[in-house]
């Protein structure tokens, strides 16, 4: 049992001054486990520091990591923080700042138009959380000094000699009391120091590590287009049409917006408002988005660049999109509101609109480039093809069982129960009505069925992307597995043997030149590799005899035929059909004659003659029909009236 | 198992091959001698032999037929069957169709037939004509795909089928395009070519005039192309739709169309026509309906006053209501041995083939006609024997023991052939009277007399092709008809003038900053007119939409858009880069309002500044002008660092959609300001200085040149205005215009007035100057 309680109005603690932060430091800088904290302490001076700068009172932040990578000075060349004393509090305006939260001068307008400092309790929290801090302000022609240890001062403010130096030097060595860790990682003191000179084009920062005796000056006069260069550059890529594009506008809210392209299917903003970064996004976020749409979406209406039947969507036209958008507020710090678990979502409404707006003059940039424009519609196009294309196919997925999960095989393909392409083998057969009697009549433990709808499109006039939009090759394709064109990969076939099994009709002769065609030209090694074969089915049923005698014998061709007509036929009835599509078989009728290994025909295909294949494609299947009208009149003597 | 190999290459040539055969000699084109396609051979066939549907008696579904044909002769797809025969019903499709359908049968208007499952059909008379003499041994008959029954490789058509109603057909390697023509030209040029085989292609082109189209329309090919085309077997017709003036009264006119050229869609037609209303493409029509019932009756308004030749001309060139008819006389061609080959063929081959194959027909219908005489005959010869010993014969008869005793005793008795015996054993009774005797007695004489008649015709050319002609004439006198498309001889057409088609209206040509264009009328408020956020008017150009604006882009090319190719809108009009083709970056510095058309003399010498509206409020950033520019007008172009020259332009109004080049740039330097060529110009830049110069400073080019340096210009410094006046009005101010969107106005007399290539001076330096013109006051 717990002692009995003397908890009284005692016990109630009202902490004082910096007391809070020092014991609660999670509360306003995060954490103190981690290097996030610590670095966080950085970013806080080095705002106020940036906030002087984005009001035009300062050009230049010497940012300096001292040997020992313990301590850190900021240095600006701004106004210097006030150091005559306040009326209320008596007490240097530098000491208040530094020593009370939430005190500091952006809570009204008047002297920064925009700041990035939150609350004014920024330079006051590093204070409490340092073993040891230092102030020194060249300003009225002085220098001025205060030290701090804890939040607490160390004597009072000092004048200094004579300067003409105008700034704030802020020296801090956080308190290893509340840090676990107090070494600061140069690396990332340098990322926070690039990303600010990113987000502030013109602005000078200096980087200077004396452990290891470097200075790196960043400069960006072109912000945060160099920061999406950067970021390009990083990935390795170039924007689709070559163009990075930005976007500002200077009145009222300042918003900087730069944007590119890239093949990537990814899309990234990265957004920041006064400096923060908002990871959540927000209606900053929101506004660029919608503008961007409207700017294209009118871009394209115009100039009728929408294919027809194609719905393009926001997604579409942002896929590949890396953008960086910063938006400054001006006016008092505590107008922007937040929301959202770690409150990096912007919540301002009143922002959308003139983002909108301003993203929306996009349309003009894109009018006064019209090619790199086009590169930028066709890549939304391609992006809206393939997501439209990958709802279809995600309509008629059927996953095969086994280790081939990963795959998404077409709807429509009967596959068999075998993995194992060393023993598996499928049948492209020629429309639904032979699909059926093959789905019937197989072994389905070692052979599949494709059936295929129809003609398919010639491969020798049709370019690859046409080909690659093509339903029916996309399943042929996609149910062999392999791949096509250059990205072929012989390993991943599904089946040891790829059987092209059409009607014995004129129609069917057809199909299968068209897909012999179709695999010689875009899956040559599986042609080189022997997996491809043409199944036989008999041409004639010849029914001798009858009654109880009856017999029935298949044949392959017209020769056969009459050599079984000439020998057996003399024994009394005969009746002969002569099959035309696969469809008129029983199952077991093609099992028995066509797909059964130990009885059926195969002709393996070989390329005997690789040269001159290419230009009997070309004569038999090209765009110019010269060729075939001479073939025609050639061989009119094979010409008769077929049924 | 077996496996063989195949070579890829022999494998895929062969299937590809018999494919190509089959769809040249079995599928898509039709034979010379019946002009029918397998497939409508088959229809026609079934319909006939299978199901009856003679034109005399009842119609059946359609399903029936598809069914017969499909499950008989033509095992492919129904609705490929269904569709065959739909168009041989079809009276804008056949000139003289073949089908008689009931029901939906589709229309002119591209509208399906119904399904089979609810229309009925039955064989029209020309069918049963074109199916001819198929039950006399006339022509070879084929086992179907199943071997189950037979069927005909041709129909012997007593009808010239290919020619009078055409066919269209694409193979492999070759396609067909036969086009209908008129039976009563046919037959006729038939006649006559059998009595001459030697007929000139011309007098035989004189016999058939031109193509006879089922849905009528104008042809307007002249004589000699139609020679060269029925020559040769190639060409095209060319066909319009026909159509009067009907008048409505209080002077409204309507323009009605009465045939529309063959194998065009009338609803797209249509549609096409009101499309161009719409756009205000033919100010001449105001209206467009569509009145046709089973007659084609398309009524097009004619606005008051307006010309109907020329709103014709304009449709005509611009709709399918003048089509071509691509013409490709291919068909198939028997050759020795009962076998086809694609041919193309001329008329005289077409019709020839056609003759022969009739005189072919009808030796072989004598024939037949001939042995089925001479059965007749033999058994009329045997009851002849009898009749002459009756008595006796059914003495014989009555002691015979059966059918057959008797015939043998007959037989035996009366040297009678097993036939004859029979046939006199199966007599009736009555056979045996008197008057019938005697009928036998006359039959058999007249029979016989045949016979010698067709062994004349059979040996004897002349009179075979006697009979030819004859069942021609006699087809054409059943199914002859007046022809329905007339030949348009010396067709004078309404020249096509473009500037015809435009409504003549006064607007404003506005063009942007940012480029944006579009026109308004001058009776809307200039001021109000909508422009985008951000954007501002850079001139607006008081013309009339027969007029152009000419602009010169900053990359030193000008071009020239005609004033009604500005859209006409209530909103932000269009970019430019959608009307004319501008490359990457480049945008309009400047725009000139030009005079053309009729007015355009008198507008021309308007006095400077005329014509052209001045600055709009604070919107407006304008670069003006001094007055319209017209052909031989000088423009001084100045690129942004201060390099340029003069420019004569010429042969403004064909220049190109891609502009043409009127200066010449250096890497990087772009057009600054352009100006028309005065007695002073004044160069104003960006950061406030400027300079005069005088007119003999400046070198005049004809063609695109790089220029001398005009005005120093310091590198961070651009070009922004080039303004002229002339010399001695120095009593006026430069009125500068910010990039803010204010004004200010300095003096003249502050321009520093010098040499060409000189800095100038300051005039202003706070803010920078977008651009500037002179105020003459």
């Amino acid at each position: 049992m717990a002692k009995e309680s003397s908890y009284s109005a005692s016990d109630i603690e009202v902490l004082e001054g910096l007391e809070p932060v020092r014991k609660r430091p999670g509360m306003y800088i995060g954490g103190t486990d981690g290097p996030a904290g610590l670095h966080h302490l950085v970013k806080e001076i080095l705002d106020n520091s940036v906030d002087e700068a984005m009001n035009g009172h300062a050009d230049t932040i010497v940012v300096t990591l001292h040997k020992d990578c313990n301590s850190v000075t900021i240095e600006d060349n701004g106004r210097g923080i006030p150091v005559d004393i306040h009326p209320k509090f008596k007490k240097p305006a530098l000491e208040i700042i530094l020593t009370t939260l939430h005190a500091g001068g952006k809570f009204s307008d008047l002297n920064y138009v925009t700041a990035g400092g939150l609350h004014g309790v920024g330079a006051s929290v590093v204070n409490a959380l340092s073993e040891k801090l230092e102030a020194t302000v060249f300003r009225d022609g002085f220098e001025w000094r205060q030290s701090f240890s804890r939040g607490k001062t160390e004597g009072a403010l000092k004048k200094g000699g004579s300067s003409r130096k105008k700034g704030t030097k802020i020296f801090f060595r956080p308190d290893p009391e509340i840090f676990s860790v107090t070494t600061f990682i140069p690396e990332r003191v340098e990322k926070l120091i690039e990303e600010k000179s990113f987000l502030y084009k013109g602005l000078k920062l200096i980087f200077k590590n004396e452990k290891e005796g470097t200075e790196k000056v960043f400069l960006y006069p072109e912000g945060i287009k160099s920061f999406l260069k950067s970021l390009l550059e990083i990935e390795n890529t170039v924007p689709v049409g070559g163009e990075c594009f930005d976007l500002d506008r200077v009145n009222g809210i300042k918003i900087e917006v730069a944007f590119c392209w890239t093949e990537s299917t990814s899309e990234r903003v990265y957004s920041y408002v006064n400096g923060i970064n908002t990871k959540g996004g927000g209606t900053h976020e929101d506004g660029f988005k919608s503008g961007l749409s409207k700017a294209l979406r009118n871009y394209m209406s115009v100039h009728n660049l929408i294919p027809k039947g194609l719905k393009i969507g926001g997604e579409d036209m942002r896929e590949g999109l890396v953008a960086v958008l910063s938006v400054s507020v001006p006016g008092a710090v505590s107008q922007l509101q937040f929301q959202g678990q770690t409150k990096d979502r912007l919540n301002n409404p009143e922002i959308e609109a003139p983002v909108d707006a301003l993203t929306k003059s996009f349309e003009n940039v894109l009018n006064s480039k019209p090619s790199v424009a086009n590169a930028i519609v066709e890549r939304i196009s391609l992006a809206a093809k393939a997501r439209a294309a990958a709802r279809t196919a995600s309509a008629n997925i059927s996953r095969k069982v086994g280790v081939s999960h990963r795959l998404n095989l077409p709807g429509k393909l009967a596959d068999c129960s075998s993995t194992k392409p060393e023993n598996s083998e499928i049948f492209i057969v020629e429309g639904d009505s032979a699909g059926g009697s093959a789905k019937q009549g197989r072994d389905r433990g070692i052979q599949a069925v494709l059936p295929l709808r129809g003609k398919i499109i010639n491969s020798v006039v049709h370019a690859q992307a046409k080909l690659q939009e093509n339903r029916e090759l996309l399943d042929l394709v996609s149910a062999l597995g392999c791949g096509s064109g250059k990205d072929i990969r012989l390993e991943r076939l599904r089946y040891s043997k790829v059987i092209i099994l059409t009607d014995a009709d004129a129609d069917g002769m057809h199909i299968s030149a068209l897909l012999m065609a179709f695999f010689y030209r875009f899956m040559r090694p599986l042609v080189d590799g022997g997996f491809l074969y043409l199944g036989i089915s008999p041409l004639y049923r010849i029914k001798l005899g009858g009654g109880s005698r009856e017999e029935i014998v298949w044949v392959y061709s017209d020769e056969e035929k009459e050599r079984v007509l000439k020998e057996r036929g003399t024994r009394g009835k005969v009746h002969i059909t002569r099959f035309k599509g696969l469809g008129e078989m029983n199952p077991e009728t093609l099992w028995e004659t066509t797909l059964n290994p130990k009885t059926r025909k195969l002709l393996q295909v070989e390329v005997q003659d690789a040269v001159e294949v290419d230009a009997m494609f070309e004569s038999l299947l090209g765009k110019d029909s010269s060729d075939r009208y001479r073939m025609i009149q050639e061989n009119a003597h094979r010409l008769e009236v077929d049924v | 198992m077996a496996t063989f190999t195949a070579s890829l290459k022999q494998e895929s040539k062969d299937r590809y091959l018999t494919y190509a055969l089959s769809v040249v000699s079995g599928r898509a084109l039709p034979d010379v001698r019946d002009g029918l396609k397998p497939v409508q051979r088959r229809i026609l066939f079934a319909m006939l032999n299978n199901l009856n549907l003679r034109p005399s008696g009842s119609h059946r579904k359609s399903a029936a037929v598809v069914g017969e044909v499909l499950a008989r002769f033509h095992p492919h797809g129904d609705i490929a069957c269904y569709e065959a025969m739909v168009r041989m019903a079809q009276d804008f499709s056949l000139r003289y169709p073949l089908v008689d359908g009931q029901g939906n049968f589709g229309s002119m208007d591209g509208d399906n037939a119904a399904a089979y499952r609810y229309t009925e059909a039955r064989l029209r008379e020309l069918a049963i004509d074109v199916i001819g003499e198929i039950g006399e041994e006339t022509v070879d008959f084929r086992d179907n795909f199943d071997s189950t029954v037979v069927e005909p490789v041709v129909l012997p058509s007593r009808v010239p089928n290919l020619l009078i109603n055409g066919a269209t057909g694409i193979a492999v390697g070759m396609a067909t395009s036969i086009p209908p023509h008129n039976l009563k030209d046919i037959v006729k040029a038939l006649i006559e070519l059998s009595l001459d085989p030697e007929l000139s292609t011309s007098k035989m082109v004189s016999i058939v005039k031109a193509p006879d189209f089922p849905t009528g329309c104008a042809i307007l090919n002249t004589q000699k192309e139609l020679v060269e085309m029925y020559e040769t077997g190639r060409g095209g017709v060319r066909m319009r739709g026909e159509w009067a003036i009907e008048e409505q009264g209080r002077g409204k006119q309507f323009i009605v169309v009465s045939s529309i050229p063959y194998a065009v869609n009338k609803s797209t037609l249509v549609e096409r026509i009101a499309g161009l209303i719409i756009d205000r493409k033919v100010p001449q029509l105001t209206d467009v309906r569509d009145e046709s019932t089973s007659e084609v009756r398309v009524v097009l308004e004619l606005a008051p006053g307006a010309d109907a030749e020329v709103a014709m001309a304009y449709v005509f060139k611009n709709t399918p209501l003048e089509s071509n008819f691509a013409v490709n006389l291919t068909a198939l061609v028997p050759v020795a041995g009962g076998s086809c080959r694609p041919e193309l063929l001329s008329l005289r081959d077409c019709l020839k083939h056609f003759l022969a194959f009739r005189e072919e027909v009808t030796e072989k219908r004598l024939i037949f006609e001939r042995k089925q005489l001479l059965a007749r005959i033999h058994i009329l010869e045997g009851l002849a024997i009898i009749y002459d010993a009756l008595d006796e014969a059914l003495k014989i008869v009555r002691i015979s023991s059966g059918r057959s005793d008797a015939a043998e005793k007959l037989r035996a008795r009366f040297k009678l052939s097993e036939l004859q015996a029979f046939a006199v054993v199966d007599m009736r009774i009555y056979q045996l009277s008197r008057t019938n005797i005697e009928e036998v007695r006359a039959e058999l004489a007249e029979k016989e007399k045949r016979v010698k008649e067709i062994d004349g015709i059979l040996k004897s050319k002349t009179a075979l092709s006697a009979i030819v002609r004859a069942d021609l004439e006699q087809i054409a006198a059943k199914y002859g008809d007046k022809r329905r498309s007339k030949l348009i001889k010396d067709n004078v057409d309404v020249e096509f003038d473009e500037t015809q088609y435009v409504v003549q209206e006064d607007v404003y040509a506005i063009v942007t900053v940012d480029g944006w264009v579009k026109r308004i009328r001058q009776t809307n408020e200039l001021s109000s007119t909508r422009i985008r956020e951000g954007d501002s008017i850079l001139s607006a150009h008081a013309l009339t939409t027969l007029d152009s604006v000419a602009m010169i882009t900053n990359l030193g090319s000008l071009f020239v858009l005609k004033t009604s190719d500005f859209p006409a809108s209530g909103g932000y009009g269009t970019p430019i880069q959608k009307v004319l083709k501008f490359k990457d970056d480049e945008r309009i510095i400047a725009s000139f309002g030009m005079r053309q058309g009729k007015e355009g003399a008198s507008a021309a010498g308007m006095p400077p500044g005329q014509g052209e509206l001045p600055l709009i409020g604070a919107k407006a950033v304008s670069v003006l002008p001094d007055m319209p520019l017209k052909d031989g007008d000088t423009l001084v172009l100045v690129g942004h660092q201060g390099t340029g020259f003069a420019i004569t332009l010429t042969e403004l109004g064909s220049t190109k959609r891609n502009g043409r080049r009127v200066m010449k740039l250096r890497k990087g330097e772009f057009v600054g300001a352009v100006g028309a060529l005065n007695d002073v110009m004044v160069f104003v830049t960006k950061g406030g200085s400027a300079l005069a110069i005088k007119r003999d400073e400046i070198p005049v080019r004809d063609t695109a040149a790089i220029g001398v340096a005009l005005m120093g210009v310091r590198e961070d410094d651009a070009v922004v205005a080039c303004c002229g006046m002339r010399s001695g009005k120095a009593q006026g101010v430069l009125e500068l215009k910010l990039k803010a969107g204010k004004s200010k106005e300095v003096p003249l007399s502050e321009v520093t007035r010098g040499h060409r290539g000189l800095k100038g001076s300051k005039v202003y330096s706070r803010e920078e100057i977008a651009t500037a013109q002179i105020l003459i006051s």
